[in-house]
């Protein structure tokens, strides 16, 4: 996992074009703004659009004029320049209108691997181990909220357990899958 | 939203289960952009999930092992270096049983049950000088009939008669009486029980002023030279 500082010496790095610099910057904010858009727009094409715009986009104003003032806001103006494309997008593909959250929430991708985070063999071992550790209950009700994509209250209903129980066991996997992929991946400090 | 905040809420497990929205998703959103430990968080909840989904999809037949307690002394045992070479040495073992020792012991049951002519040596004169030494040659996986003398010069309420190989270990002894004594004492030797080369019968006596000490007193020596013939 990355943790890095963007700081002024970063945004110069980034303004001046340096390769492993706009790479990491690049690398760092694809997965976030995908996990923004999955759940947001239906096709794969879409996200792609929106990413490659935003990033064009954050780019060409770090280089302009006046560039970033302040550079610990670089993740914020990614955030807002890739609402903005967003927002666009939904015009551009005739809604009028911004999504409720709603009706954005029903747009779930159906192609498990179409934009599904490649998942390679060794970190499918890992996540094996974790559910592996966990009860039988606790691995149905990830089942049939991941999986299945039942509707959680009535899950959690059917097991008798509550919202609070489901993100506390999200929490607890998490953890545990986050302890031993960090160590498996390594960290990285970007300079 | 600050980190602190996010922490208390449990904003990132929300995020992963799509429980927010509105000014909620937009605020923590803002600072998920901002904040490198939500990020890697949310990233590390994010690979697990899309992992979760592929392996209660497709789950493997073999999980990894679990981490088990200390291991038993009898897994030793089941280990396949172990086991391996030991199929192989039981195996050999029953090779060598089937074909070398049962058809061995097969033929000298045959030869034991058919009737023989036997090849007496008559071992006598113990004390006379300049004896040659008598020779006898018995089949390797047979017999051969020994006459012994025992000198009986009274006064013993046994004998015990003893048979040496030629390095001098003890092969076989027998307790005889005075009664059996009297006569040539023949002994059916299996030359199985002997040892090629020169053997040495040992004929004792047990005084029977003596008994209660056990003492024994030589009274003869027979030596004969075997030739196994094979």
């Amino acid at each position: 996992m990355d943790f890095v500082t963007f700081d002024a010496s970063y945004v110069s790095r980034l303004r001046a074009g340096d390769a492993p610099t706009e790479q990491h910057f690049i690398t760092y904010f694809s997965e976030l703004i995908l996990l923004k858009l999955r759940p947001r727009l239906r096709r794969p094409e879409q996200i792609e659009d929106v990413k490659q715009e935003t990033f064009s986009r954050t780019l060409s104003l770090i280089r302009s004029e006046g560039g970033l003032r302040h550079a610990e806001r670089l993740g914020p103006l990614v955030n807002s320049i890739c609402n903005n494309v967003l927002m666009e997008q939904y015009r551009s593909s005739g809604r009028v209108e911004a999504l409720e959250d709603e009706a954005a929430a029903q747009l779930v991708e159906t192609r498990p691997n179409a934009l599904s985070i490649v998942i390679s063999d060794d970190t499918r071992k890992l996540v094996r181990r974790v559910l592996d550790g966990l009860s039988e209950r606790d691995r149905g009700l990830l089942r049939a909220v991941f999986l299945e994509e039942r509707d959680k209250d009535e899950v959690c209903t059917e097991l008798g357990v509550d919202r609070d129980y489901l993100r506390v066991l999200l929490h607890r996997a998490k953890s545990s899958f986050r302890v031993v992929y960090s160590k498996r991946v390594g960290a990285s400090t970007y300079q | 939203m600050n980190h602190q905040n996010a922490l208390k809420e449990m904003a990132v497990e929300r995020y992963l289960l799509g429980e927010l929205n509105g000014a909620s998703l937009e605020s923590f959103e803002e600072h998920l952009f901002e904040c490198p430990e939500c990020a890697a968080d949310v990233k590390a909840g994010a690979t697990f999930i899309d992992g979760t989904r592929s392996e209660l999809r497709f789950p493997r037949t073999a999980s990894i092992p679990q981490a088990a307690g200390p291991r038993s002394w009898i897994s030793w045992f089941t280990s396949p270096w172990i086991l391996g070479p030991a199929l192989a040495a039981c195996l050999l073992l029953l090779a060598f049983q089937t074909f070398v020792v049962q058809p061995r012991m097969r033929v000298e049951i045959a030869q034991a049950q058919v009737p023989a002519v036997l090849n007496p040596l008559v071992l006598a004169n113990a004390g006379a000088r300049g004896d040659s030494i008598p020779e006898i040659v018995a089949p390797e996986h047979g017999s051969f009939v020994v006459s012994l003398d025992i000198p009986t010069t009274g006064g013993f309420s046994s004998y015990l008669c003893s048979l040496y190989a030629p390095n001098g270990s003890l092969l076989w002894q027998t307790t005889v009486t005075p009664e059996q004594a009297r006569d040539a004492l023949l002994i059916n030797v299996p030359t199985g029980k002997t040892r090629e080369g020169l053997n040495t019968f040992l004929v004792q006596g047990l005084p029977i002023s003596d008994i209660s000490n056990g003492r024994l007193v030589d009274l003869a020596r027979y030596r004969f030279q075997l030739k196994l013939q094979r």
